[in-house]
């Protein structure tokens, strides 16, 4: 199998420099680009992975870059982004960008993104009718919940809150998309719907609600469903 | 309240809730009604006072009149009596009660006795219900006494039963809005008895008319009216507690009636009845005027007391309208059927003026048209004296004098010219002559002129021209017919004249007003700032009034005085407190009006949709204004109030801009500040975490150019941060640059060099002068200044080599840095040396931190120099940056001690 490219688009050639051979040491081919042109020909072209990008660009909007390759290709996105620009990031990941990373980031950080991203490449093209992680299992097709072989009753906007999260493990799913996806368009900005029914679903899915370890909180954005690496 | 309140709802009314939660929060009021003085109004009052008191309840006597009854007075005896206010009135001194003490003392009950009471002096309002009104609106509960003829729509009445004319009356409506009315009786037969044994209160001078008024018949009268008033009262309360409690009951079916008035004396009277009728009704009733709409405006003294009769409905409690209109029956009926009138008032005059037949008609068409609509005729008394003189014809002799000697004028030289072309030619009909010189008079100088033209025509056209010329005598019949037709016709083509004359004067002051207003609008349209839309508005007022005017605007929550004109007008203290008043009560306050109208100036709220924005004050000295002055000042005020609306609004705007635009500078400075250090930090942290986890699976040279390149941002990081310490210390203030002798041309070549490290690409050509003074400076600065000038000019100096030079010129010696890239904007020069500035991306992302030159500048100028920037610098291209230090005066010996 051919390593994976991975298409890099930052102007800072000092991210560029540390990137290219930490990626390309981790088994990853890169792809860099210093533009949104030349990130928008680079996707068309070089047929990257994943992409690798950082909002802030001297010729256009990050956001731009997402919704134009959204517009033709599901392609993983990851954005780069700062606190700073929290704003922007939750809305590129609205647009359709898959995950963020804040500056300054570990590698392995990174490259756990990474990952994950191809890893539900992979699901998409497959699909996936269960899942399950720390003793957690989801059974889409029967629509169960079990926690270490016990059912879990869950009410229907609790499984509904709990497989659209499993459905991008390990990816953060905004606010937005939440509420959108299983209250309605409607909903979208109501906030406070969400706090109740994550921990409504936490003190059922997860070992220690006080200490959540499969709905992580992403603050300000959304939440992951992570799962355990085996 | 039409057809709706008719229906039987099984619901509370919310009209009649809400009014109930509003009264809740305003004091309650209770009057003690008697049908005349001595029935123990005042003895009933305290008696329940002294039980509350004892009950422990707060009730304080804020005025009574004991008038030296000695059982009175025991009563007073354990209650807290107000002390009242000293008042000068016409050099005596009278003893009032006390308002500001009453609202200051707060208690929860109140008694303020003789509730018709009018007030003396600079009290702030004219009449004591209104001093009530106010304690009631503070939240205070008030007992009060008042005697039946007090009441305003009796008083004709009680002037017809009693023969007495009663001066200070009160309106229905406080009446009426009293939460309760205790009914003091004392059968009339009684009441004499107590008068006989001195037991009543009277004034001596009053005597004789008492021997008039306390006559059985009378007395037995008024407490008919007392007791019917009474009863009349529960009946409303009984109607109003039904509806309340959602009681399906016999309510009283919505009587409506329309009261047409005019000016004249009639009117007052038709009020009066339709009051009384209204009240026996349990009815609303509308007070109607009509107006011509083609007309000229009525004179002065007919709108003053078409005012005054609309103000006495109001008291009365009716609603008033004023309706223009040709068809007058046509409005009366359309107002009728829109208010939905079931009865219709008007007065039916005989007299003999010369408008009788227009009225007649207006009754009977009105009577033929108003069909299911009752039609009530008030016939006029026929007393002749009730009726007001004709202000018509009380022009001055003056102006009479005038116009009969423009008449006479006219006259003459129509007989002249008749003598004159007699002589010439046969003319047939002399008369017409006449007619001119009658169309001349009337069209300068108005009806009197007319008829007069008319009069001295006739009496000239007979004597001149008929015969027996020379005598006022007519021999042939036929010139007696043809002279009479001429006399009707004089007069007929006079009065049509003269009335022509006047619709077009007032067509003529109309248009003037219209243009004025249209003149105001415009220049108001044209102004955004506040100042000016005041002073358009205070200069326009007091042009259209021809009186002083002033505006005020709210300031730190209270109002204060913005414009004047004439600009020298003062506010007295009295002024503003009517001033402040308008503007928290939203009424019209000052002279003319309830409520301090000893203040020379009436003051109007301007008020918009979102509430009042100001207040209008204008000079007016017990000379209300004319009708149509009214109009134009309402007008005025309108567009006043909006167009300051308006301008507050778009200086909000502007602020808000102004702010916006700041929070943006500060976002941008922060966004860029953050990315300055991130950047740095991200290549630091993902090269090492790189080396640690990958690094074993890197070659050789991937690992040492990350290891290099933490270095490099680790030395990045280093100048921003030292950038950012050296900036704070000089706003700080805390920048120490040393006086040391320093060698200039030893500082250049250590910055080269240490340029050359860090920009390895860039050629620097330096060019020192050597007969170059020391300087007296800091050698570390300076170095971190040419440093800075480097560190820019490679930044943006496109390829060329970067020169430096340094010479002396003059007392001073010149430094500079001169790159030869593209340039800066001119009019970005002036911003160069300013904190986190930079040329870049317009989201203040760019290479470098924007502190680089503003430090420079901080660091020059701690040494004494100079710094500034030239651009183009050579050629159209390039940036000079150049520095200017004094030359000390006491030089060392060269390299001294460098």
């Amino acid at each position: 199998m051919t390593a994976e490219r991975i298409l890099v688009v930052d102007d800072e050639p000092q991210i560029q420099r540390f990137l290219r051979p930490a990626l390309g040491a981790a088994g990853y081919e890169v792809v860099e680009a210093m533009t949104g042109g030349e990130a928008l020909k680079a996707a068309a072209t070089r047929a990257p992975d994943v992409i690798i990008l950082d909002l802030g660009l001297p010729d256009m909007d990050g956001k731009d870059v997402v919704a134009n390759i959204r517009a033709w290709s599901q392609l993983p996105i990851i954005i780069l982004s700062a606190r700073d620009r929290e704003s922007e990031k939750i809305a590129a990941l609205d647009l359709g960008a898959d995950d963020y990373i804040e500056k300054p980031f570990a590698i392995g950080e990174l490259t756990a993104r990474i990952r994950a991203a191809l890893r539900h490449r992979i699901q998409m093209q497959g699909g996936q009718a269960q899942l399950s992680t720390d003793g957690l299992s989801i059974d889409m097709v029967k629509r169960s919940v079990s926690r270490d072989g016990k059912a879990l009753r869950l009410t229907p906007k609790e499984y509904d809150l709990l497989v659209m999260l499993a459905r991008h493990a390990d990816r953060v799913v905004t606010h937005k998309t939440l509420l959108t996806a299983v209250w309605g368009a409607a909903h979208g900005e109501d906030l406070h719907y969400l706090r109740v029914f994550i921990g409504q679903l936490r003190s059922k899915v997860e070992r220690d609600p006080a200490a959540p370890t499969i709905i992580r909180t992403e603050p300000g954005v959304g939440y992951r469903f992570v799962r355990d690496d085996n | 309240m039409p057809e709706n309140d008719r229906e039987r709802t099984s619901r509370p009314d919310p009209d009649v809730l809400l009014a109930l939660v509003d009264r809740d929060k305003r004091g309650k009021l209770t009057v003690f009604l008697g049908a005349a003085p001595g029935v123990g109004k005042t003895y009933s009052m305290l008696m329940r006072a002294q039980r509350l008191k004892k009950a422990g309840v707060d009730i304080v006597i804020g005025l009574v009149e004991t008038h030296g009854r000695s059982e009175t007075m025991a009563l007073l005896e354990g209650l807290e009596v107000l002390p009242r206010r000293e008042v000068v009135h016409s050099g005596r001194t009278f003893s009032e009660f006390d308002l500001d003490a009453a609202l200051a003392r707060h208690p929860r009950i109140i008694v303020v006795d003789e509730l018709a009471h009018t007030n003396l002096g600079d009290s702030r309002h004219p009449k004591r219900y209104q001093d009530i009104e106010e304690l009631i609106a503070a939240g205070i509960d008030v007992w009060t006494a008042v005697n039946i003829q007090h009441l305003e729509s009796l008083a004709d009445v009680v002037a017809q039963i009693a023969g007495v004319q009663v001066r200070e009356r009160i309106p229905d409506t406080v009446l009426n809005r009293a939460d309760d009315v205790l009914l003091v009786d004392l059968p009339p037969t009684e009441l004499i008895e107590r008068l006989k044994e001195g037991k009543v209160y009277l004034p001596d001078s009053a005597s004789r008319a008492v021997d008039r008024f306390f006559r059985l018949g009378n007395l037995t009268a008024l407490r008919e009216l007392a007791l019917r008033r009474t009863a009349d009262r529960v009946d409303d309360q009984m109607v109003d507690y039904l509806r309340q409690h959602a009681i399906e009951g016999p309510w009283a079916a919505g009587e409506r009636l329309l009261v047409c008035i005019g000016p004249d004396a009639l009117s007052e009277k038709v009020v009066r009845t339709a009051s009384r009728l209204a009240s026996g009704l349990n009815a609303e009733w509308i007070v109607v005027s009509m107006e011509r709409a083609d007309g000229e405006d009525g004179d002065r003294e007919e709108m003053r007391q078409l005012d005054d009769t609309f103000r006495l409905a109001e008291q009365m409690g009716a609603q008033t309208r004023r309706v223009i209109g040709n068809d007058f029956v046509e409005e009366i009926l359309r107002l009728a059927r829109r208010e939905h009138a079931t009865q219709i008032i008007i007065g039916a005059r005989q007299d003999r003026s010369p408008l009788r037949f227009l009225r007649r008609s207006l009754a009977d068409a009105l009577a033929a048209r108003a069909s299911g609509i009752g039609v009530h005729l008030i016939a006029d008394s026929d007393k002749p004296s009730a009726r007001p003189k004709r202000t018509r014809a009380r022009a001055s002799a003056k102006e009479i004098a005038r116009w009969v000697a423009i008449a006479a004028t006219a006259v003459a030289s129509a007989t002249a010219a008749g003598l004159v072309i007699e002589r010439f030619v046969i003319l047939q009909n002399i008369s017409l002559l006449y007619l001119l010189a009658v169309l001349i008079s009337a069209s300068y100088a108005g009806y009197v002129a007319a008829i007069a033209a008319a009069l001295f025509s006739g009496l000239a056209y007979n004597f001149f021209f008929i015969e027996p010329v020379g005598t006022f005598t007519i021999a042939e019949p036929h010139e007696v017919f043809a002279f009479f037709v001429f006399l009707v016709v004089a007069i007929l083509v006079g009065s049509l004249a003269s009335r022509i004359r006047q619709q077009a004067k007032a067509a003529r002051r109309r248009a003037t007003d219209i243009l004025t207003l249209y003149d105001y609008s415009r220049t108001l349209s044209g102004t955004v700032d506040v100042e000016d839309v005041l002073w358009a508005a205070v200069t326009q007022t007091q042009k259209m009034l021809r009186r002083g005017a002033v505006l005020l605007l709210p300031e730190d929550g209270d109002i204060a005085l913005s414009v004047a004109w004439p600009p020298d007008m003062e506010l007295s203290v009295t002024d503003m407190m009517a001033a402040r008043w308008a503007f928290e009560k939203k009424e019209t306050a000052g002279n003319g009006t309830g409520t301090l109208p000893n203040s020379p100036f009436q003051f109007r709220p301007l008020m918009t949709p979102h509430g009042v924005v100001g207040v209008c004050g204008y000079v007016q000295r017990d000379k209300p204004l004319e009708i149509n002055e009214e109009r134009a000042l309402a007008a005025i005020l309108d567009q006043t109030a909006i167009a300051v609306d308006r301008a507050r609004l778009s200086r909000e705007t502007l602020d808000q801009a102004a702010r916006l635009e700041g929070e943006k500078f500060r976002a941008a400075l922060l966004s860029s500040i953050s990315h300055d250090l991130r950047t740095p930090l991200a290549t630091i942290t993902g090269a090492v975490t790189s080396l640690r986890q990958l690094g074993d699976r890197m070659p050789e040279e991937s690992r040492n150019d990350l290891l290099q390149s933490i270095e490099e941002e680790s030395g990045r990081l280093t100048r921003f941060v030292a950038n950012l310490l050296d900036m704070t210390r000089i706003e700080a203030g805390t920048l120490n640059a040393r006086r040391d002798w320093v060698d200039v041309a030893d500082v250049v070549r250590t910055a080269v060099e240490r340029a050359t490290k860090y920009f390895p690409e860039r050629a620097f050509e330096t060019s020192i002068a050597p007969d170059l003074p020391l300087m007296r400076g800091d050698s570390v600065l300076l170095g971190q200044v040419l440093f800075n000038l480097l560190d820019n000019a490679d930044r943006f100096g496109g390829d060329d080599p970067v020169s430096i030079y340094a010479r002396r010129e003059g007392n001073e010696i010149v430094l500079s840095v001169t790159d030869l890239g593209k340039g800066i904007a001119p009019a970005d020069l002036k911003h160069v040396f300013d904190k986190f500035f930079r040329k870049g991306r317009p989201d203040g992302r760019a290479r470098g931190t924007g502190l680089g030159l503003a430090i420079s500048k901080g660091f020059v100028e701690a040494m004494g120099g100079q710094i500034k920037a030239e651009s183009p610098a050579v050629k159209r291209r390039g940036t000079r940056i150049s520095m200017r230090f004094p030359v000390a005066i006491a030089e060392p010996s060269k390299r001294g001690c460098a």
